[in-house]
This record gives C-alpha cells, structure tokens and sequence, in this order.
C-alpha cells in the first residue's frame, strides 16, 4: 500500500496513479481545468500546480506517485504560480459573467475568487474573436469565452468517438472548430460538452439565456428516453425565486436537464435524447376525463370503466413500459386477475434517431420494459377477436389494429385524437408530477422524485387501479354492493 | 307609563347657539366664503403655473417637500442607440430583498456586443420597499430611480401594481451627466 504526504498528512492512494487524483479523493481541492476524471490527461491549463518538496513545482494531474513523496498545495510558490497562470487565462477572456449561462457553476469564476482576485495587470488591449460560432443546431460556441482547456475535443475523440472538434492555429489566434467534412449535428452525445466545458464558452441554444442558474435547483430522475434509463437531474425554478409577474410556465417548466452521475448506469454522460425531455413534457396534456368524445367528471368516468369491466367477458390489457414499478405492481395486484396482460412498447424509434449503440443508447426506447415484462411475459400482443374489453394504458396503440367492436379503455397523459375515440378515457400522470423507480435492461433500480405540480383532473395509474378493481362502487364513494 | 330614554349622546363640547347662529343664514354664507376663498386662490395659483397651491395634483405633479435624491419610481436607461442599457444579468433581481423585479431575457445575435436584452422587465411596487439596492448593484447604470413617485392609480383593480419594460424606458431627459442623453436614433 502507497501512502503520500499532502499538506503533511499521509494519505493512502489507494488506485490512483497522480496527485490530483489522490488529493481529490480525500478531500484536498486542487484548482483544475483541462483534467477531467473521465479523459486522457494533457496538462495545457497548468493551474493545478503543487510543491513536490524537495524538487519543485509541477501539474498535479500528470504528477505519478511515489512512496512517500510529500507533496503541498497551497505553498508560497504555489499560490504565486496558481496566481500568475489565472492572470494568463484571464488575458483575453471578456469577462462577460454578466450575460454567461455558466456563471455561477464556473470553474474559471470560482478560482479566480479563490485564488486571485485582482483585477488584471496587463495592461495590452484583449483580442477579440469569434462570439457566436454555431457548431451545431444545438450547440453555440464563444471563442472569446474559451480557455483551450480541450476537454471538448477530447471528449469527441475519446468518449463519443465522432471525432468531430480539434484545435486550430497556435498561441493567441487558436480556436476550437470542427474538423474539415465533420460536423456536431452528426454527434449523438454532443451536449455533453457544454457541461464539461468549464468555463460558458459552449452554450446549448435551448436553454441561452432562460435562467442565471441560482434561481434554480435539480430533481434526481431518470431519463425515460430509452432501457438504460440514465440517471438525470431535471432543473426548474426555486420555489423562493417563484415568479408572479411573468408567464407561469417559468415556474413549472424543466429548464434543462443534466446527466446525474452514475457509475452503475451512465457514468457522467446522457445523450442528446435525455437533453430534449423538456420538449417530451411540455407536449399539450390531457386533463379532461371523456366517455366516447364527451367531458365527464373524473369519478364518472372510474364508475363506467368499473361497469364495463364487470360486464365484459374477455378482456385483455396492454401494459405500458413507461410505467414505474410501483405502477406495474399496483396493476398486477388491483387488475392482474382481470386480464390477459401484454407489454407494449410506448414509443417506437424515430426517424433519424440512434437506434443503438455501444456507449450508452439501446434499442428499446421505453424507460421500464424490464420491470413490465418480469411481471407479464415478453409474450408480443395478441388480442384475440372475441376479445370484449381493451385496456390501453400509454401510448403507442393504434386503436384501429384492435378488433372491431371491442370496448376500449384508454389510460393516457397526452391531448391526442385516440382519447376521444375511447369509451372511456382516463388522463394519468406523468413522470414528473409522482415519484417512482424504474428497473433499466440490466436490472438496475434507479429512483425519480417529482417536480412538477399535479395537473387538476389528473389520476395517477398507482392511486386508480385499486379504484378500478375495487368491489361494488366504491370509486362512487357510495359502499353499498 | 313607558319610560321614554333619550338615545342621543350627549358630547362634551355640545354647541350653545345664540340667536343669530340660529337664524342659520348667515353662518351658512360665511362657511361658503371660506371654502370658496380656499378654492379660488388655489385656482388662480394653479392657473398662473401650479405652485403653492394647498393640494398637489398626484401623481402628476411632485409634491414640493420631496428631497432632490428622493428614490421615487425606477427608469431604465437608453443607449444612445435608444435600446435599453440593461444587460438582463439579473443582478438587481438577485439583490432585491422584496423580489419584486422579474425579467424575461431574449438573445440578439445581431448585436454581438450585447446580445443579452430584457424582453420583459417587471417591477411590483405593491412590494417595493425603495431601498434602491437595484440601482446600487447594476454593473451597467441601467437602473435607476427618480424623483418622482410611479403613477401607481389605474381605474381597474385588476391590473396591479406592476411597472413594465415600456413605461421604465418612457425616461427622456434632456440630458445626462453619465449618458448621451437624448438617444440620436430616437427610443426604441
Ligand atoms: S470550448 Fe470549453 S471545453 Fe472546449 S476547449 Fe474551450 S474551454 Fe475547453
Ligand atoms: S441513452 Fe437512453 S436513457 Fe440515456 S439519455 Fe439517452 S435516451 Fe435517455
Ligand atoms: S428599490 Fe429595493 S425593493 Fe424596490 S425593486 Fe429596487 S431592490 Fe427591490
Ligand atoms: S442589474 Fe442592471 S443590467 Fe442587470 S438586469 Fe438589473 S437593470 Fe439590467
Ligand atoms: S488540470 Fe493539470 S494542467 Fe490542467
């Protein structure tokens, strides 16, 4: 076992083979911009900088460890370097905190509060340079902004592996660009270097300017894009930063959405897919509860889905993969002896999308297919014709493949032509208004919390499914068998 | 027999009337004097340049005893292209302690020296406790506050208190010891 020296404390270093890496593990900050845990170690920002006692400074991220080695971060000849390098970074940085998204969550802002603090000494007048280079539909770059740490390019050569950014030119006029016939629409994972970025030099164009990011916090979830089932962190306004002025949707939107780290599944990565959900929740919800086109209370409508249960003969139930696990046992306990239950998938891939790959997406694009098909079989649909009652339950089911005639209970969250094609529609909850966990295609248990206020008129699956099953009208209120 | 009880109270400075208040007429013409005197010599006051008049007209006119720094109602300061100067940085929103700033930014990417603009700018006064930290925090002299109080009367009630991003940026001084004051292409 190794064991070194930081600050004259012997610590183990267990696997690690640099002194950064063994100072972050126990507990020593030591400032860094272009090392990232996850790749390969370059040594260009130089501001990691430590004292190897008896042989003088160097880069922690590139210093191996040898038995013994007493190491200081924050010695005299440290600090002045540390002092002088975030001088040098700062040369023709703009400054613009202001009106930078990263503000707040930047590297380069947090060290200069804690490590230098003067105002510049140079006195040169700064280059300017590019300010809005669109690298992709999704992604803007600021030239200005950037420290040429290379944690972007790296991460498309060693992480993603589309190869799509380098570095041009030398010294003060270097900037990072795509490569010649590349582009970074063509990468599936390319928001993931606007968080690795650490300074607000790579902007994602959705969220430019939505939110300074204290006005909000983030909600652990997982991302139900596909069977890996990232972990997230959806981010929407602060309850004490509510706004009563402005449109409400501020309020309860998801601003953006973050990978959440997590070794088991995704390590620090989410793809582009993950990114989108807002789009996915902010789709038109249903919140009206209908019998064949027409409104009726919510109450009603449980009471004709019961009656229709108890009347039909054969009934069958088309499970939704975008289900929690709590949801999927509520049904099996409440329903199971009700039908003949299949899982369905929810959603099929889109045009255009990665169906697959060896990093992080799979196939299957629905969040709990795993947990559903433990509990009902991976047997495919098969609705035979004197079938009398379908309940569908998500999306996905296109009622004109049913048999003809059957009774069709719809269980869905979104405003959509079906629900009024139903006999009796229910709108549901969704992920981000109830908590839940969802099992991912290996079998890992990942929980999500709510963020998002309940909808007025809105069940969830877990609360209505004993109401469905529940003997003689009880979902009335009424008791009486 | 009913014991009738008088009901009235009885004050303490219940007033002896001789004869002539009595007669009525009289006192009545001298009340209307008054009042009438009052009326007229604000009148002319008013009609010969509005000052010193008993009653100021609010919210149009400033009432005369408010102090030359007086942190009345928030402007918003022009560039001298007429565009606001604010950089919607959210700084005085952030410092408010009453919270009632709220801004809605939007993204120029024609103006890359400042792509950054309020779309909306909203300021509840029914919150506002005139500290003017706003004004002390804002890096760009976007915000400040003048003498006079903000038109706050509406006729309807549900319209609030709030100031919005048109009537801040009404401010148009003739000139300005910090800004190119008027704007040369005019507000915007
Ligand atoms: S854009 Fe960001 S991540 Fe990329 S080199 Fe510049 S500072 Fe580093
Ligand atoms: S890989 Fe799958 S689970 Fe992960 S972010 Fe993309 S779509 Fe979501
Ligand atoms: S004067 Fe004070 S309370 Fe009023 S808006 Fe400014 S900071 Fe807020
Ligand atoms: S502090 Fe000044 S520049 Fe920033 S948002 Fe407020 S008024 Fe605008
Ligand atoms: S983190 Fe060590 S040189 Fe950049």
């Amino acid at each position: 076992m190794t064991a070194i020296f930081i600050n004259g404390q012997s610590v183990e270093t267990g696997d690690h083979t640099t002194v950064l890496q063994v100072a972050l593990a126990n507990g020593f900050h030591i400032p860094h911009f272009c090392w990232h845990p996850e790749l390969s170690v370059v040594g260009n920002c130089r501001v990691c900088v430590v004292e190897h006692e008896g042989r003088g400074v160097g880069i922690a991220c590139n210093m191996p460890i040898s038995d013994g080695m007493r190491v200081l971060t924050d010695s005299e000849p440290v600090r002045a370097q540390r002092k002088a390098m975030l001088q040098f970074i700062l040369l023709n940085h703009p400054v613009d905190c202001g009106i930078c998204d990263k503000a707040g969550e930047c590297s380069l802002q947090d060290y200069h509060y804690e490590y230098n603090g003067e105002t510049a000494i140079s006195g040169d007048a700064k280059l300017h340079s590019t300010k809005f280079f669109p690298l992709s539909e999704r992604i803007i770059l600021d030239n200005e902004r950037c420290i040429l740490c290379s944690r972007c390019v790296r991460f498309t050569r060693e992480i993603s592996k589309s190869n799509v950014l380098g570095l041009e030119n030398r010294g003060d006029s270097m900037l990072v660009r795509p490569a010649e016939g590349r582009s970074l629409d063509d990468d599936p994972y390319s928001d993931n270097v606007i968080d690795i970025c650490p300074v607000g030099a790579l902007l994602s164009r959705s969220f430019l300017y939505q939110a300074r990011v204290w006005y909000l916090e983030p909600t652990p979830s997982v991302c139900p894009g596909c069977a890996r089932g990232c972990t997230v962190q959806f981010w929407h306004r602060k309850a004490e930063w509510r706004l009563s002025g402005l449109d409400e949707r501020h309020n309860t939107r998801v601003h953006r959405v973050t990978a959440l780290e997590n070794p088991r599944v995704n390590g620090p990565w989410i793809c582009n897919k993950g990114r989108d959900l807002p789009e996915l929740l902010d789709r038109p919800r249903a919140t009206q509860a209908l019998q064949k086109g027409a409104p009726v209370s919510l109450m009603q409508a449980i009471e004709t889905a019961r009656g229709l249960l108890d009347q039909a003969g054969k009934r069958v139930a088309l499970v939704s993969s975008w289900g929690s696990n709590e949801e999927l046992r509520a049904f099996r306990n409440s329903l199971g002896d009700y039908f003949t239950s299949f899982v369905k998938p929810d959603h099929l891939p889109l045009e255009g999308e990665v169906v697959e790959d060896d990093l992080l997406i799979r196939a299957d694009k629905n969040p709990n297919t795993r947990a559903a098909q433990d509990l009902f079989g991976t047997a495919a649909a098969e609705i035979p014709d004197d079938t009398e009652l379908v309940l569908v339950w998500g999306e996905g089911v296109d009622f004109g493949t049913l048999p003809r005639g059957v009774k069709i209970l719809f269980l869905g969250s979104w405003l959509l032509p079906e629900n009024g094609h139903a006999d009796v529609f229910i709108p549901i909850s969704i992920q981000t208004e109830r908590r839940g966990h969802y099992t991912n295609f290996e079998g890992v248990v990942s929980p999500f919390e709510a963020c998002q206020p309940h909808r007025d008129g809105v069940i969830d699956a877990e609360t209505l499914f004993p109401l469905l099953s529940a003997p003689g009208g009880s979902a009335s209120g009424g008791g009486a068998a | 027999m009913k014991k009738v009880i008088d009901r009235r109270r009885k004050y303490w400075n219940e007033p002896t009337l001789g004869w002539w208040e009595r007669f009525y007429l009289f006192e009545v013409l001298r009340g209307f004097s008054i009042t009438g005197g009052v009326f007229l010599r604000n009148m002319k006051r008013w009609i010969t340049g509005g000052k010193g008049a008993l009653t100021a007209y609010y919210p149009e006119e400033i009432r005369a005893d408010y102090a030359a720094h007086n942190r009345g109602k928030h402007v918003l300061t022009q560039r001298p292209d007429g565009r606001p100067q604010c950089i919607a940085c959210n700084l005085c929103a952030t410092v408010c302690p009453a919270r009632v700033i709220e801004i809605e930014a939007g993204f120029d990417p024609d103006d890359p020296a400042h792509p950054k603009y309020p779309k909306r700018f909203e300021i509840d006064y029914s919150r506002c406790i005139f500290c003017g930290f706003c004004v002390e925090v804002c890096p760009e002299d976007a915000i400040r506050m003048v003498r006079q109080v903000p038109g706050l009367p509406v006729p309807d009630r549900d319209h609030g208190m709030w100031l919005g991003r048109e009537e801040l940026l009404t401010w148009q001084p003739a000139r300005d010891p910090a800004k190119p004051y008027p704007p040369k292409e005019g507000p915007k």
